[in-house]
């Protein structure tokens, strides 16, 4: 620790601090426009100068000064005002008096700090920049000549998106922020720069003229898209979400967010909101009034319990709060006394509920998010971990790049994460992953490289046994990775210090399942890589509440069907009535034909949705229901942090919340009512005992992290490779760096940068196929043919193309079956 | 080649010298020698060799004829066509041809100068392992392996008072010794050969006339320190020094003096050349290693200093090139004789470039602590035109003028501070009385402001706000509150901004107004410049009794507004006139105004 004196303050603070964290520290306000506390110090406007006495004749800018002991700092001594005040007019000189049209009016620095300096006068005159704006992409603007200089646009850009979009470019006064040749800037659109733009020189268009920034309610709630976990806080006015804004307090992440998070709200107010429920009548779905239509599924549901529940079955999506879940868990095995219940087609969450519970006693990660940043080499599982949860992306970008994490990347297609300083890439045969995160165990063992605590784990001899013929040479052709490569990287892993694993999971990755987790876990224990900070294995369940889903147990626990067996009873008739809730089966299921033919044959289809969906088209009722801007309750992330959804407006038309239409049906059905999401969150700190203690009151608006606990054992896996069509390219699904799930597709951020679907394959492919980028191309497969654009790129090796299944029309999963590789052709 | 070696023929190929025709001119002696059978013919061997500059770039080419009988003689301004009398008269006949010899002015300008940096320079091959080697190359590198601790390379350094000659005149022990006392194993070492003043040469001559003494300088610092890489930072402007310092790299990779184990000595030291693109700020060295790394060269806050963070975030040392020419000399002779050069704060001598109005325009090493007016007089030769001494611009862009007041200034770092001026890099340009002091000022903030990274707001906008203002005063638009915001500007600039450039760019103009502040007012409240020289405030004619009927301004008139028949005064006709001054500035008798 260090003393110093701040404006004759005796301050004490860490030996790292700057002076401006000393001084904010000590509640001493130093002005600042270029200064960002997620990014390396930059210098550039010259606001935070201060005088040290031991550094007389100069001023010291405190945000890049480091403090020192004894330290005697004055903040606000005539000749610093003057100064500032200088800076203020010099920037003021060039800068555009629009404020009244600006959308950064009110959230200004620029225009604040002019205020508090009182600069009224401008001793100086000189024309303003005549930049032309930048309209050629649809949602940031960026006008030049509202530029300060303050670079935190590049510096995100570049720092923790890794992305680079902008650069200074010319020299003097002539400088300005550009892009690559000064062109129409084109990128991953995660609007970082936006969100850090000290004036309006970036704004939203979406939001642009929308509303005033004074004008609008600032509500504090989690992002609704992936497992992240990202905190979010809406502005509202009129009972509508009308943009994301910024505050680099919130959160692990300090704000910062991703393309979808960021750009994505739309869907809360979009015009194709169910407002009403819908009853099927005449085969045709027709508005009806709630008590008509919940009298209807009311009755039908008191049918099947009357039945013995055995027919009827539930399909529930994880973007549903937690209070939520537990009261269609309630719904199903309290009220009807059904076990019929899943989730994620049930694949997707696997490798918690059955991965991670077999070989660590529970169904979370032995790791949290914080760890990537801890640890001293990261193992990721497919490059594609950067786009199923970019803010998790983001994070391991800051660790390679600020802590020197050594990145080892293990996958199918090349990504941006490999692009990192240092980052290796091995990229196997898709489907082959198994395989060789088995050899990797193999070399751990055969090299006795394993933590002298393995050998107390149960199972390790079944494990030995169960990695006969794994050793590299002899899976190195199955793989396509080096039996050199998979050695030093089971080496590297085994002797690093600390090592983190990371695994996304999500309906686009039907290989990421139980097996995969375990053979991963397994690594883990081998080497005592858990339960140690910065060590570990990160299952990322997709959406926002796929961990709540899984702690919740929402899915058969007794026997009951799964996902897939679900379908097949509808299709066999042995399930009469299907309630989903939020789900979107129809797109987002493996085999579209066969979804769409259990759709049809089931006797009685209840589904509860915001939109009008491809599987609420096929429903005998349709529940209009609440976004997550409209309701109050908690969701748990990735990293186990369950966090509080707040209500930013009122519902929409006549939309019901889930809570209360399940809360309704429970009463309905005989099984306890709830009128408050706060009770049943009581409940569920009761009942399950990771979130013993939790009080929903308690988590604050930082959350709470759980904790866990179990007993490690090994679990053997089986390991084959899909077999090669020959002739055939291998098509390996997953999320797009825009799209999360299904419902990004009414959010119009996304949809303005990755409206549909497409096809993805390497040059040489391309060049074999004679398609060009941009070309629609017919995809065929042993299920069905879709037609897609290609997109022609470095990314994926040859032999293997890559398509995202957010989808609804020419949607993917109209070719797969839920095997990890579909093998396919492509023709023109 | 020894003793009896026989004549040896130097001929300068600095840039300068290139750019007058040098290479013909030796093409013509290797010709003419060969042709001749001159050798045969004297009986001696006859070696034509290129060197590197020797200052006088003006009188360019200059040839010496060194023989063990008739010793040194000088020939300047050679033309290949006079090659062959030259070889018939002084190397055939042995008579020097007196009046093709340079003239006594040229000796002066040598003689005066101490050459310690500069040895080798004009001497020697540039190209030449050989011929470094003769100058006792590599002994310095190897006294230090052999017989000497890094600590004690660097003490000795230290006891030396060997200041940075980048412009700062930082202690260069005590900074090696930062450098050396960081933890870490991987550190860097870069020579800055940014050289961006105007009118500076003196790093760009040294890399061309003897680049060995850099590769050893560093290779010194190196070992002192603790470094095994070394980057020399040029900028592509230098096409020539870059050619022979990569010449010089690859031939002592060739012979082991770079690379694993130099010479056997248990050393290992790698060095390459960077090629910077003509940013000045690049000369800064935060924002030099950005351009190493890649980066746009832009200044970075200090802490953290090289020292502890810098190239890749490894600790680094960064070092002028005539530093580095420096060490050498002080490791073979040792730190006191170093230290018995020059004054008590500045050791050694100091090269200059010495441009602007003065007779022998030119680079001039000296001791530290000769006066000014020493160098512009005594070395240099006065004021050209018989024109009057106004000021000296010392320390390039950033330096500040020094009026005849405080002409016997010594030479040394806090000297020319207190003069208000700066040592910087050791640009010198001389100005006379037709130099409007505002105009000089508005110069050297145009380029200022041009150089600005950008970054920093006070040197961004506030050097292109403090140009306006002078524009509008050059251009009679000015207001008598105009040097007081300059003054006010001008100090709050140099305190607020980032780095060097932006806190010295305002010197111009804080020194010409301290000194010269009656032509700001000239300028502003009479709407007139005591100099003639800045345009839009001028009405030319021609004073009557100073004419003395010549014609040259008529020669020089690019809009005949000029009237002038034989014998005649001139007249100027102002209808016609474009005020482009030409005339004023051909006309030796101040008959213009």
């Amino acid at each position: 620790m260090v003393n110093l004196t701040i404006d004759d303050k005796q301050i004490t603070v860490p030996k790292n601090a700057t002076i401006y964290d000393a001084a904010k520290a000590a509640g001493i306000k130093i002005p600042i426009l270029c200064h960002d506390k997620k990014l390396h110090p930059f210098g550039g406007c010259r606001m935070c100068l201060v005088e040290v006495e031991q550094m007389k004749g100069r001023q010291i800018p405190a945000c890049t000064t480091p403090v020192t002991e004894g330290m005697i700092v004055r903040t606000m001594t005539d000749e610093i005002v003057k100064a500032r005040k200088m800076v203020l007019e010099l920037l003021l000189l060039k800068h555009p008096i629009d404020c009244p049209v600006c959308d950064a009016a009110g959230d200004c620095d620029l225009q604040n700090l002019t205020y508090e300096y009182q600069v009224n006068v401008n001793r100086f005159q000189d024309e303003k920049f005549n930049h032309a704006i930048d309209y050629e992409n649809p949602l940031i603007e960026r006008d030049m000549n509202r530029c300060i200089h303050c670079g935190k646009c590049a510096r995100i850009c570049d720092e923790i998106v890794s992305y680079g979009a902008y650069t200074f470019i010319s020299r003097g006064i002539e400088a300005k922020m550009g892009t690559e040749f000064d062109g129409p800037l084109n990128c991953e659109f995660c609007g970082s720069c936006v969100s850090v733009c000290p004036v309006g020189a970036l704004l939203s268009r979406p939001f642009k003229f929308k509303a005033r920034w004074w004008a609008m309610d600032k509500v504090k709630t989690v992002c609704s898209y992936c497992g992240t976990g990202c905190q979010l806080t809406l502005g509202v006015k009129d009972n509508k979400v009308l943009t994301t804004i910024y505050d680099e307090n919130q959160g692990f992440h300090n704000g910062q967010l991703c393309t979808r998070g960021r750009w994505g709200y739309q869907f809360v107010n979009s015009d194709k909101r169910l407002t009403t429920p819908l009853v099927r009548k005449n085969d045709k779905l027709v508005e009806a009034s709630w008590d008509e239509a919940l009298a209807l599924v009311a009755k039908r549901l008191g049918e099947e319990k009357a039945a013995g529940g055995k027919t009827v079955a539930g399909l529930v999506t994880p973007r549903l709060t937690s209070e939520e879940l537990f009261l269609f868990g309630k719904l199903f095995k309290e009220g009807l006394g059904s076990d019929n219940i899943d989730h994620s087609a049930g694949y997707a969450h696997e490798a918690l509920t059955k991965g991670a519970k077999e070989s660590i006693g529970y169904t979370a990660s032995p790791a949290v998010i914080a760890d990537i940043r801890k640890t001293g080499l990261l193992l990721v599982v497919k490059s594609d971990a950067y786009e199923t949860h970019p803010v998790i992306g983001f994070e391991i970008n800051l660790g390679v790049k600020r802590q020197e994490v050594d990145l080892r990347i293990v996958s199918d297609k090349r990504g941006k994460l490999g692009k990192l300083p240092k980052a290796v890439n091995y990229v196997h045969k898709p489907g082959s992953e198994l395989l060789l995160f088995k050899a990797l165990a193999r070399v751990i063992i055969d090299e006795n490289l394993a933590d002298a605590a393995a050998g107390a784990i149960s199972g390790l001899d079944e494990l030995k046994k169960s990695l006969a013929g794994c050793t590299p040479a002899e899976v190195a052709v199955a793989c396509g990775v080096s039996a050199d490569d998979i050695t030093a990287l089971a080496r590297d892993y085994a002797k690093a210090e600390k090592a983190l694993i990371l695994l996304p999971l999500g309906l686009g990755y039907p290989g990421h399942g139980a097996e995969l987790a375990q053979a991963l876990l397994n690594l883990a224990l081998l080497t005592g890589k858990i339960g140690k900070e910065g060590c570990g294995v990160l299952l990322m369940g997709e959406k926002n509440n796929s961990q709540g889903a899984a702690d919740l147990g929402i899915y058969p626990t007794a026997g009951g069907k799964d996902a897939a067996a679900i379908l097949d009873g509808c299709a066999s008739g042995a399930i009469k009535t299907l309630f989903v809730a939020g789900e979107n089966p129809v797109v987002s299921y493996p085999g579209r034909n066969r979804v769409e033919a259990a759709l049809d044959k089931v006797e009685f289809l209840i589904v509860q949705d915001l939109f009008l969906t491809e599987t609420a088209e096929k429903a005998d009722v349709v529940l209009p229901v609440c976004s997550f801007a409209e309701k109050e309750g908690t969701f748990t992330s990735v990293g186990r942090a369950v966090q509080r959804v707040n209500r930013a407006i009122k519902p929409v038309g006549q939309a019901r919340s889930d809570f209360d239409i399940l809360s309704q049906l429970c009463g309905a059905l005989g099984a306890a009512r709830y009128t408050d999401p706060a009770a049943v969150f009581a409940e569920i700190a009761a009942t399950v005992p990771a979130y013993k203690g939790l009080t929903l009151a308690g988590l604050g608006d930082a959350g709470a992290v759980y904790p866990v606990a179990g007993a490690p054992r090994f679990v053997p896996v089986a390991g084959a490779t899909a077999a090669a069509e020959p002739g055939k390219f291998a098509l390996v699904t997953g999320s797009a760096l825009n799209h999360c799930g299904t419902l990004s597709r009414y959010g119009e951020g996304p949809m303005l940068v990755c409206p549909e679907g497409y096809l993805e394959l390497g040059r040489d492919d391309a060049k074999a196929l004679g398609i060009s980028d941009g070309d629609q191309v017919a995809v065929k497969s042993a299920t069905g043919e879709i037609r897609l654009k290609a997109k022609v790129g470095t990314r994926m090796p040859q032999g293997v193309v890559f398509a995202p299944y957010h989808f609804g029309e020419q949607s993917i999963n109209s070719l797969s079956t839920g095997a990890p590789v579909t093998w396919v052709s492509i023709g023109k | 080649m020894g003793e009896n070696a026989g004549i040896k023929i130097l001929i300068c190929q600095g840039t300068g010298g290139i750019s007058a025709g040098a290479k013909k001119v030796e093409e013509e002696f290797v010709k003419i020698i060969a042709e001749k059978g001159v050798q045969a013919t004297v009986g001696k061997r006859c070696d034509v060799i290129k060197t590197g500059c020797r200052g006088l770039c003006a009188n360019d080419v200059l040839v010496d004829i060194v023989d063990p009988e008739l010793g040194r003689v000088t020939y300047d301004f050679v033309k290949p066509e006079e090659v062959a009398q030259l070889v018939e008269e002084h190397i055939v006949n042995r008579t020097p041809l007196e009046k093709r010899k340079a003239k006594p002015y040229y000796n002066t300008f040598v003689d005066q100068q101490m050459r310690v940096v500069m040895t080798g320079c004009g001497q020697i091959d540039p190209d030449s392992l050989e011929a470094y080697l003769e100058e006792d190359g590599f002994k310095a590198i190897e006294k230090c392996v052999k017989s000497m601790k890094p600590a004690e390379v660097i003490e000795e350094v230290k006891k030396s008072g060997l200041r940075g000659r980048g412009g700062g005149g930082f202690p260069t022990g005590m900074k090696w010794s930062f450098c050396a006392a960081s933890p870490g194993d991987k550190k860097y070492l870069i020579c800055n050969a940014d050289e961006g003043d105007p009118g500076a040469f003196m790093d760009r001559s040294i890399l061309e006339g003897d680049p060995f003494c850099i590769i050893e300088g560093m290779m010194v610092a190196a070992y002192a320190i603790g470094c095994y890489y070394g980057y020399v930072y040029v900028r592509a402007e230098y096409p020539l020094a870059i050619q022979r310092l990569q010449h010089a790299i690859d031939i002592c990779y060739e012979k082991g003096y770079l690379g694993k184990n130099i010479q056997g000595w248990g050393i290992d030291f790698d060095m390459r050349i960077k090629m910077g693109a003509g940013a000045f700020v690049c000369g800064e060295e935060t924002a030099l290693m950005a351009s190493i790394e890649g980066e746009r060269g832009m200044p970075r806050p200090r802490p953290p200093f090289p020292a502890v963070k810098g190239l890749w975030g490894k600790p680094t040392n960064i070092n002028n090139v005539e530093t580095f020419a420096n060490v050498r000399h002080i490791i073979n002779k040792g730190w006191e004789w170093y230290a018995s050069l020059g004054t008590d704060t500045t050791k050694g001598t100091k090269i200059f470039a010495v441009t602007g109005k003065v007779k022998h325009t030119g680079l001039v090493e000296v001791p530290a602590g000769m006066s000014v007016r020493e160098v512009i007089y005594n070395v240099c030769g006065g004021i050209a035109n018989n024109r009057k001494f106004k000021a000296v611009q010392a320390g390039g862009p950033s330096g500040g003028c020094i009026p005849a007041e405080v002409l016997d200034t010594p030479v040394d770092y806090d000297s020319l501070i207190k003069a208000g001026a700066m040592m910087g890099s050791g640009g010198l340009v001389v100005m006379d009385e037709t130099t409007c002091m505002v105009d000089v000022a508005r110069f050297f903030l145009t380029f200022t402001r041009m150089e600005s990274c950008g970054k920093c707001v006070p040197c961004r906008i506030g050097l292109k706000a403090m140009l306006d203002i002078l524009e509008s005063i050059t251009q009679g638009r000015g207001k008598p509150e105009d040097i007081e915001t300059l003054l006010e500007m001008g100090a709050t600039i140099k305190k607020a901004s980032l780095c060097g450039l932006g806190q010295t760019a305002p010197n111009p103009i804080l020194s010409t107004v301290k000194y010269f502040r009656h032509e700001y007012e000239a300028h502003i409240n009479e709407k007139r410049c005591p100099s003639n020289c800045c345009k839009e405030l001028l009405l030319w004619q021609v004073v009557e009794d100073k004419c003395v009927k010549c014609g040259a301004c008529l020669k020089a008139c690019p809009s005949d507004a000029i009237v002038w028949e034989k014998g005649q005064v001139a007249y100027l006709d102002k209808e016609k006139c474009t005020k482009c001054k030409s005339c004023y500035d051909a006309c030796r008798f101040m008959a213009i105004e």
